[in-house]
């Protein structure tokens, strides 16, 4: 299992940028997210990482050796694609087997006749049979080896895809959005034996994906994209609880959290609709600033309680409901006060849309931002 | 009602179905009915309708007078070489064309595709005068590679097409397993357009097959002369034994029906793919 160690890595395609000076550090048996919108460079990057994409300049090091010119089969990873990339005329038992038995070809195999009875006699020699049918085992695969992947469902593919990854035993599993062609529940039953296999297997994954609850379940690690630049690294609950910038602060959590500009003076902070707000303790910057608090840390309570706002939409959830709702300006005003909120509230909403609430916020729960950068005030 | 409906339109489309094979088959039919009628008959009494099928004994000592053995083995040297030849060349450079990025490649492709605008005959003469310098004038090999040179860019186009439709990330799997890129080309991607590459080889095999014009041209000597040429030259002055030419001909169609027949499965879906979206 290596260290993994990015220093600037930057591609470029043309003229345009897509990953900016990519650093950053993994260390052994990480589960590594690669968390970002569409577009962002995270599966770019992941190609890099595999050998797939030249980088256009820095350096990518494997416990201290730069594999920058290596070949994909010499970076010892395993790649698993977000469109499974099964062959499709070879049956499960074959694309399973396809790496083991490129692992003992002769380059003089590939002359015609000779490659088909050179790739038969490998298949079935017993070490390749035995590997096959133990990684077949593992992913309740042993029914379906005849078959070919046509023949199988989106989840029953994926776990090829896994399969074939995990016959070699490579130090770094690296996996593009190998869940999203899945529906909601496979999804689901999916990123729990991939987390089990991680914790089986005890090898660094990196792992790409746009989902921030696959994020959030399975990573030790995340690192957080935009526009190809890193905006976060840390654990999910840093990334989560501690973002640095309004651009994770609003991209992680669902809903996202709120951010609102205040006035902030010593221990009070004044909204936008003119009321202040204790904050507990102090606010690290005085002056214009940007409030950040999560939906679960919004409480409404009732009206002439805490700050005035109206219900503007409630969609209930079943086990939760989403309130959105918009300050109310002393006047009692609500189109002149721009700030909107979302509040999550337990259980079945009994407040409607159109009605006035107070609103309060947990003192503790506030993340500071600057007007003008963005990043995160301490 | 609705059944009587349905048993009409299938009826009517199978009669339309049956009229079309009559008149597709008809000539062939009467190939072989020439073929075993009497040259007296033909050209005296006329022809009867149904085939003296008595007469088919006589046939092959007919043909093997008029050598069609030795020129059909010509044409089948030259069909083999064209295709076997076309294809090895085809694949590679439509997998390059398709997946590798390089300087002049739009030209690369135009130049390809442009040898089909020109008409063959346009190109008899410098052609002859190349053999002529390299000594191929009289020789098969010769006529494989002229005719190599016109019918791969057709193959090149239809095994293009079919490799552009593969997803990148199945030779990226392959290349992540350890293949070489060799191995993508021959164990990934040539599996992967198999009806495609089944479609071009007909193609190239019919064209090779029916070489006319630079074996007429180029061949001088009697026993290297496809049996396109021997056919033609049985057309005498003052006579023809069209019943011979007949029985020759037929003969002569036989090798690409049974090639088109191998691969038919195969090409039907080579043609058509990419027709429709998805």
């Amino acid at each position: 299992m290596p260290h993994i160690s990015f220093q600037e890595v930057t591609k470029n395609f043309g003229k345009s940028t897509v990953i900016h000076g990519f650093s950053a550090e993994i260390d052994d048996g990480e589960f590594l997210v690669l968390l970002g919108p569409s577009g962002c460079g995270k599966s770019t990057m992941l190609r890099v990482i595999a050998g797939l994409a030249d980088m256009s300049s820095g350096a990518i090091e494997f416990d201290g050796k730069i594999i920058n010119g290596l070949e994909p089969k010499e970076r010892k990873i395993a790649f698993v694609f977000q469109s499974y990339a099964l062959y499709p005329h070879m049956s499960v038992y074959d694309n399973i087997a396809f790496p083991l038995i490129m692992d003992r070809f002769k380059p003089w195999y590939h002359v015609p006749i000779i490659n088909s009875i050179a790739r038969r006699i490998l298949r079935n020699t017993a070490e390749v049979k035995s590997k096959v049918e133990e990684v077949a085992h593992m992913l309740e695969l042993e029914p379906m080896l005849t078959r070919r992947p046509r023949t199988l469902s989106g989840g029953q593919r994926q776990r090829v895809a896994v399969a074939r990854a995990l016959v070699r035993d490579p130090d770094l599993y690296l996996l593009d959005e190998p869940l999203s062609n899945l529906d909601a529940k496979l999804r689901t039953q999916m990123r729990s034996e991939i987390t089990d296999l991680y914790k089986k297997v005890k090898k660094s994954f990196i792992y790409v994906t746009h989902d921030q609850v696959e994020a959030m379940t399975m990573a030790t690690k995340m690192i957080v994209m935009n526009d190809g630049e890193i905006r976060q690294i840390g654990s999910p609950e840093e990334v989560y609880h501690s973002p640095a910038d309004t651009f994770v602060a609003k991209f992680i959590g669902s809903p996202p959290m709120n951010i609102v500009a205040v006035t902030a003076s010593g221990t009070a902070a004044e909204l936008p609709n003119g009321e202040k707000i204790s904050l507990g303790s102090e606010a690290p910057k005085t002056g214009a600033v940007l409030m950040g608090v999560r939906p679960e840390h919004v409480r409404v309570v009732a009206a002439k309680k805490g700050v005035s706002a109206v219900v503007e939409s409630v969609e209930n959830l079943g086990a939760e409901s989403i309130l959105a709702l918009k300050f109310v300006s002393q006047n009692g005003d609500s189109e002149e006060v721009g700030s909107k909120i979302l509040a999550k509230v337990g259980g079945s909403s009994v407040v409607r849309a159109g009605d006035t609430v107070g609103v309060e916020f947990e003192p503790s729960a506030f993340r500071w931002f600057d007007v003008d950068s963005q990043l995160a005030v301490d | 009602m609705k059944n009587i409906r349905k048993f009409a339109a299938i009826f009517t489309s199978r009669l339309v179905l049956i009229g079309f094979v009559l008149v597709a088959a008809f000539p062939i039919y009467w190939m072989f009915n020439t073929s075993l009628a009497l040259d007296s008959e033909l050209f005296g009494t006329g022809q009867e309708f149904l085939p003296h099928l008595e007469r088919v004994g006589e046939v092959p000592q007919k043909l093997e007078d008029v050598g069609i053995f030795g020129l059909l083995a010509n044409s089948a040297f030259i069909a083999t070489g064209v295709t076997v030849l076309s294809f090895i060349l085809a694949v590679m450079a439509a997998y390059g064309l398709s997946r590798f990025k390089f300087h002049g490649k739009g030209i690369f492709g135009f130049v390809l595709f442009s040898t089909q605008m020109m008409p063959e005959a346009l190109l008899v003469v410098p052609l002859f005068a190349l053999f002529a310098t390299f000594g191929l004038l009289n020789s098969l090999t010769g006529l494989v590679l002229a005719n190599t040179a016109f019918s791969m860019p057709v193959a090149v186009f239809i095994i293009k097409t079919a490799i552009d439709k593969i997803p990148y990330e199945i030779e990226e799997s392959a290349r992540v397993d350890g293949c070489s890129p060799a191995g993508q080309l021959g164990m990934i991607v040539v599996p992967l357009v198999l009806p495609s590459l089944a479609a071009a080889a007909v193609i190239n095999f019919f064209d090779g097959w029916n070489e006319f014009l630079f074996a007429n041209t180029f061949i001088r000597q009697q026993e290297l002369w496809p049996a396109s040429v021997g056919l033609a030259q049985f057309m005498g002055q003052y006579s023809t034994p069209l019943s011979t030419v007949m029985a020759a001909a037929l003969l002569f169609t036989l090798p690409a029906i049974v090639f088109f027949l191998l691969v038919q499965r195969q090409i039907v879906s080579g043609l058509t793919a990419g027709a429709v979206k998805g």
